[in-house]
């Protein structure tokens, strides 16, 4: 018996258990990272960890604008041509200098049908890339295109890497950092990119490690097991750990915006009178305050008040109860017996806050005499019923929109999936109109005018009820200095961190009153 | 015993095409794409299509299934769709985890159930028999997910004994395989005390009292092993509760096992991932319970194989 | 003799059931009234046990939730003592092939992660008590196969058995009357146990974002909902921790009492 399990046991031993080494950043990651290739990386995590290690032709600031990265400069010698002018002396993290050469073979390896990279999707518009010189990236669109700038987000990878693999986990890139150790669903450790042009960073790199539950993440940064977590928190877990010792809570404007989708395939939410009265019944400072704990701003459209386009002398609809039950009945939907006048299905995931959620709006609505029936599904169930309009009410959110073109592909009438991400089936000429001359439009003063009008008609029309814009609340150790938040909850300015008395600093237990209270 | 274990090896051929079809047609019935899951919602449709062309899946289902037991044959479970990797490979990376985990608390819960068992069929009927079996209900009585956190806060964070996630060396071994073995000790406990009661008025055991052994040394010496043979049988269909644990153990203690690979699997519609995992779980539940058996041939000599 | 565990498992069962039947009116709160006010309040005269993430009533949530927690135990114990009886008796009975090609789906169906058919089932007929109840009986079923044809193989090699079969009884008679009266003991039993396990897998499945929807009160939802308030608001967990163990412990002491009394192993 005990030799069988002493059987059992040993291939599980292993030589070296993986740990963090001294003196880097110990962050904790809900979920392990998909890709650490930037051409195929599209989840969060990946998002988050390829910005450390990858550089890119331009970059989103702290303050929401595009700057230059590997660009120094950018010029526009005509409406469908954009010129890079690359910074010299770049180097991959394996020594080879970057130049031109590596960033076309990016861009047409995503391009590249074969290749199957998810992001060639949106750069329909880019019929090719040219490298005149080593130092010299021209971007060529089929029309004039004013999003354009955003192809220069993505991160550059070296020529000829090969799609990812089994004995090819990432490749080098010329950011700050480098890949060190992968470790599928335990850690993702981070070195210095000893040839980082940027002063060598103050911590010798940055281990992340796979903590999928919430409460064991809050648990690990009281014990001083994780220096860092951002976003990976719920809000009632942020409140209690504001006010531990040891620990801080930097809170910061975030752009990913929650709304919540009506579908105009319904008779019912196809009147306009129902969705604003539905705004009107939904109480949503109310809930900023309790279910979010003030980690969040009430929205009054897709782009936050940060980005360069946003309007904000848009319709709002404060709450007022008595001024929804009016426009139900006006609408033809009399109170019935049992305070009833309608019902309707909402469709969401079974993450703990969405299922808070649904229950708030679900009761909100019934005081307005609105049944909402909640459906939680597992999220590809639940993305597979939206895509195919099979949905009256859901509510999402869209992380990291920094270009308005965004409202194309879910306002435009041509956009319904599988083409695109209009989900609701929405369509409004005008929109349609305005949406198309926006991406013509390179002026941005103008191009900003127009988005002026699409943000009015689409608070107006209603085929999203803004809800929030959440903030970026990273919580860490009092150790860690230097860290600066972003509105799109990049991790950039790790780069920049650094560790109070090496990270050593050890905290003492807690009592135990104030570990359970 | 030969012969026996080459009929129990053909037996599973059947049970493993049954599990391998019925985790084939779940799959495939659930709605939701491992492409969208992969490519990303902004994924467009041209991508989408071309990538369901590469890797098959717009093929019709029938030709999908033979194609796959076709590749089981050979040993090929396919390449996993979010990972890039053969899922060989990605198994075999986090399946000593899960032996480990499932080992460790396979361990815990003999270690607990066994005096508990014993003190409780020494003397049934009487207030420590109560007693202990109270004791021992009470470790199934508690959900995993809520007494993992809570050992945690003790032993982690208040007393700081142990780590509190991942895996490691043996410390980081103990909380999980506390977890996962108390529900199993309890019911490991209550068998060894209903069959321990069942042995204690069989002749072996009058002869051995007549031969002067007392009541404790009587039943420790001969009654033990005369009624371990149940013990040891549902030890083996326990397997595959302790398996399904370790699916919430894995979640809540950051271990990097099979079970947690399968959620993603599934999550993420990795059809062949899922498939494969699914697999590996109920083979090795197969597996569990054939060494169980011959165990049990070794430990009761009455038992035998043909 | 004294038969302590059959006597508290049986206390705690009663209990349980009355609380279940009568909870609404032990209460006056409303499990589903909404009190953004009241958001993870400590216990108080208002509410006793205090109140959860969404403001409400965790006396009135539990009392309820007995309800539904219970109610999917039963009708889980339910189908799957009346499926495996079925499938078993059939099995002993036809022997053969039948019996073969049953028991073989047994084995798939033992070595299969739950899971997986629960995710399935949550799909195709969508969230509810109804999938739930679908999902674990159609994985617990199995046990009582096994148990049922175990116990009429040896039952039938029994005197009384084999007199009744050479009298011509029919197969159906001889099941009814002959056999499952034999079988009602060890059945008793291992439903005890299995209620228990039902309670607890209903936990795990909510974990795993496959209970019921919301807002209907489950303990097992609530020891999850509470969950991500453990070291906020422990009496989330706590309230619907203690319920579970209560009624796993007293299903298990039941069942153990069941087993005294029958004198046999389970």
């Amino acid at each position: 018996m005990l030799a069988l399990l002493a059987a059992l046991t040993m291939p599980g031993c292993r030589a070296v258990p993986v740990q963090a080494p001294a003196n880097y950043l110990r962050v904790d990651i809900d979920t392990s990272p998909l890709s650490l290739d930037p051409r195929y990386g599209t989840d969060a995590v990946s998002s988050r960890i390829n910005e450390l290690i990858f550089d890119s032709l331009a970059r989103i600031d702290a303050r929401g604008a595009i700057v230059g990265e590997l660009a120094e400069s950018l010029e526009r010698p005509s409406p469908t041509e954009l010129v890079f002018h690359l910074r010299r002396g770049v180097r991959f993290s394996d020594g080879r200098p970057l130049t031109a050469r590596d960033v076309k073979y990016t861009f047409d390896s995503m391009l590249d049908p074969a290749a199957l990279s998810p992001k060639g999707g949106d750069m329909a518009a880019l019929a090719r890339v040219e490298a005149p010189d080593d130092f010299t990236i021209k971007f060529i669109t089929t029309r004039p295109y004013a999003p354009a700038l955003q192809w220069a987000l993505h991160g550059v990878v070296p020529y000829a890497t090969p799609p990812p693999g089994r004995n090819q986990p990432a490749p080098p890139g010329s950011g700050p950092f480098r890949l060190r150790r992968l470790v599928r669903d335990e850690w993702v450790i981070l070195d210095r990119n000893p040839y980082h042009r940027a002063p060598p960073a103050a911590v010798g790199g940055i281990a992340f490690k796979v903590v999928p539950d919430p409460t064991v993440c809050a648990l690990e940064l009281i014990k001083g097991a994780a220096q860092f977590a951002q976003n990976n928190l719920p809000p009632d877990l942020v409140a209690y750990l504001r006010g531990r010792r040891g620990l801080r809570v930097v809170q910061a404007a975030g752009s990913t915006y929650q709304y919540m989708e009506f579908n105009f395939r319904d008779p019912i939410l196809a009147d306009l009178r129902v969705r604003q009265a539905i705004a009107m019944a939904i109480d949503r400072d109310a809930l900023v305050a309790s279910i979010m704990r003030g980690t969040a701003r009430v929205a009054t459209g897709m782009l936050a008040p940060e980005n360069w386009a946003y309007e904000a002398n848009v319709v709002r609809y404060p709450y007022d109860p008595q001024a929804a039950r009016r426009l139900l009945d006006a609408a033809g939907y009399p109170m019935r017996a049992g305070g009833r006048r309608f019902a309707l299905v909402y469709t969401t995931t079974q993450g703990e806050e969405r299922r808070l959620l649904a229950q708030a709006f679900a009761a909100m609505l019934a005081e307005v005499g609105i049944e909402l029936r909640i459906r939680t599904y597992e999220w590809p169930t639940f993305y597979s019923d939206i895509q195919r309009g099979n949905f009256d009410v859901t509510s999402m959110a869209w992380i990291g929109i920094n270009d308005p073109h965004h409202y194309y592909m879910v306002f435009d009438s041509a956009m319904t999936p599988p083409k695109g991400l209009n989900r609701s089936g929405y369509s409004n000429p005008r929109m349609d109109r305005l949406l198309e001359q926006a991406d013509a439009t390179l002026d941005p003063v103008r191009r900003k005018a127009i988005y002026a009008e699409v943000q009015k008609l689409a608070a107006h029309d209603l085929p999203y009820l803004s809800l929030w814009w959440q903030d970026n609340v990273a919580v860490m150790s009092r150790e860690v200095a230097g860290f600066r938040p972003f509105p799109n909850g990049s991790l950039r300015s790790f780069a920049s961190i650094s560790l109070a008395q090496g990270g050593l600093l050890r905290l003492p237990p807690e009592a135990p009153e104030a570990a359970l209270r | 015993m030969m012969r026996f274990f080459l009929r129990r090896l053909a037996g599973l051929a059947p049970v493993a095409l049954g599990v391998a079809t019925l985790t084939f047609a779940l799959i495939h019935l659930v709605p939701g794409d491992p492409v969208i899951a992969m490519l990303g919602e902004n994924a467009a449709p041209v991508d989408i299509a071309a990538m369901r062309h590469q890797l098959g899946l717009d093929r019709p289902l029938p030709a999908q299934y033979v194609s796959y037991l076709g590749g089981l044959l050979r040993g090929d479970l396919g390449s996993s769709i979010s990972f890039h990797e053969p899922v060989t490979a990605l198994i075999a990376a986090r399946f000593p985890a899960t032996l480990e985990l499932a080992a460790a608390g396979l361990t815990v819960a003999v270690l607990i159930a066994f005096p508990l068992g014993f003190i409780a069929g020494a003397r049934p009927g009487s207030a420590a028999d109560f007693g202990a079996m109270a004791f021992a209900i009470l470790g199934i009585s508690v959900p995993h997910l809520y007494l993992g956190p809570l050992l945690m806060i003790v032993f982690s964070l208040r007393l700081g004994w142990l780590p509190l996630t991942g895996r490691g060396g043996l410390a980081h071994l103990v909380l999980p395989a506390l977890t996962m073995g108390t529900a199993m000790a309890g019911i490991l406990a209550r068998m060894l005390r209903q069959s321990l009661a069942g042995v204690r008025d069989a002749d072996f055991m009058r002869a051995a009292r007549a031969k002067g052994l007392g009541e404790f040394h009587a039943l420790a010496a001969h009654g033990l092993r005369n009624a371990l043979t149940p013990v040891v049988s549902l030890m083996g269909l326990q397997a595959g509760a302790l398996l399904t644990g370790s699916i919430v153990t894995e979640i809540i203690f950051s271990w990097p096992g099979i079970g947690r690979l399968m959620i993603e699997a599934i999550a993420a519609r990795d059809y062949p991932l899922a498939q494969g995992c699914v697999l590996v779980f109920a083979l090795t539940y197969v597996v569990v319970n054939l060494l169980t058996d011959i165990a049990y041939s070794l430990i009761d000599p009455r038992v035998r194989l043909g | 003799m004294r038969n302590l565990s059959l006597a508290a498992g049986a206390a705690i069962v009663s209990l349980l059931l009355l609380a279940a039947a009568a909870g609404p009116y032990l209460t006056a709160a409303d499990p589903l009234a909404i009190d953004l006010g009241q958001v993870l309040a400590a216990p108080s005269r208002a509410h006793p046990l205090g109140c959860d993430a969404l403001g409400r009533d965790l006396l009135a949530r539990t009392l309820w939730g007995a309800r539904v927690s219970i109610g999917i135990a039963a009708a889980v114990v339910g189908v799957s003592l009346a499926a495996g009886t079925l499938i078993g008796g059939v099995a002993a009975l036809a022997g053969g092939r039948i019996d073969e090609l049953l028991m073989r789906a047994v084995d798939v169906l033992l070595a299969f992660p739950g899971i997986l058919l629960a995710i399935a089932l949550a799909a195709i007929l969508g969230p509810g008590l109804l999938d739930l109840v679908i999902a674990l009986a159609a994985m617990g079923w199995t046990g009582y196969a096994r148990l049922v044809r175990g116990e009429i193989l040896s039952l039938r090699e029994r005197d009384y058995v084999q007199a009744a079969r050479g009298l011509g009884a029919s197969p159906v008679r001889l099941l009814l009357v002959h056999l499952l009266p034999g079988v009602a003991a060890p059945l008793a039993v291992q439903a005890s146990f299995g209620a228990g396990g039902i309670i607890i897998a209903e936990a795990a499945l909510s974990f795993l974002g496959l209970g019921i929807p919301p807002p209907q009160p489950t303990w097992g939802g609530m020891l999850d909902e509470g969950r991500a308030f453990l070291l906020v608001a422990p009496h989330l967990t706590t309230v619907p921790g203690l319920a579970i163990g209560l009624s796993v412990l007293g299903f298990n002491f039941l069942g153990d009492g069941l087993a005294q009394r029958f004198g046999r192993r389970t």
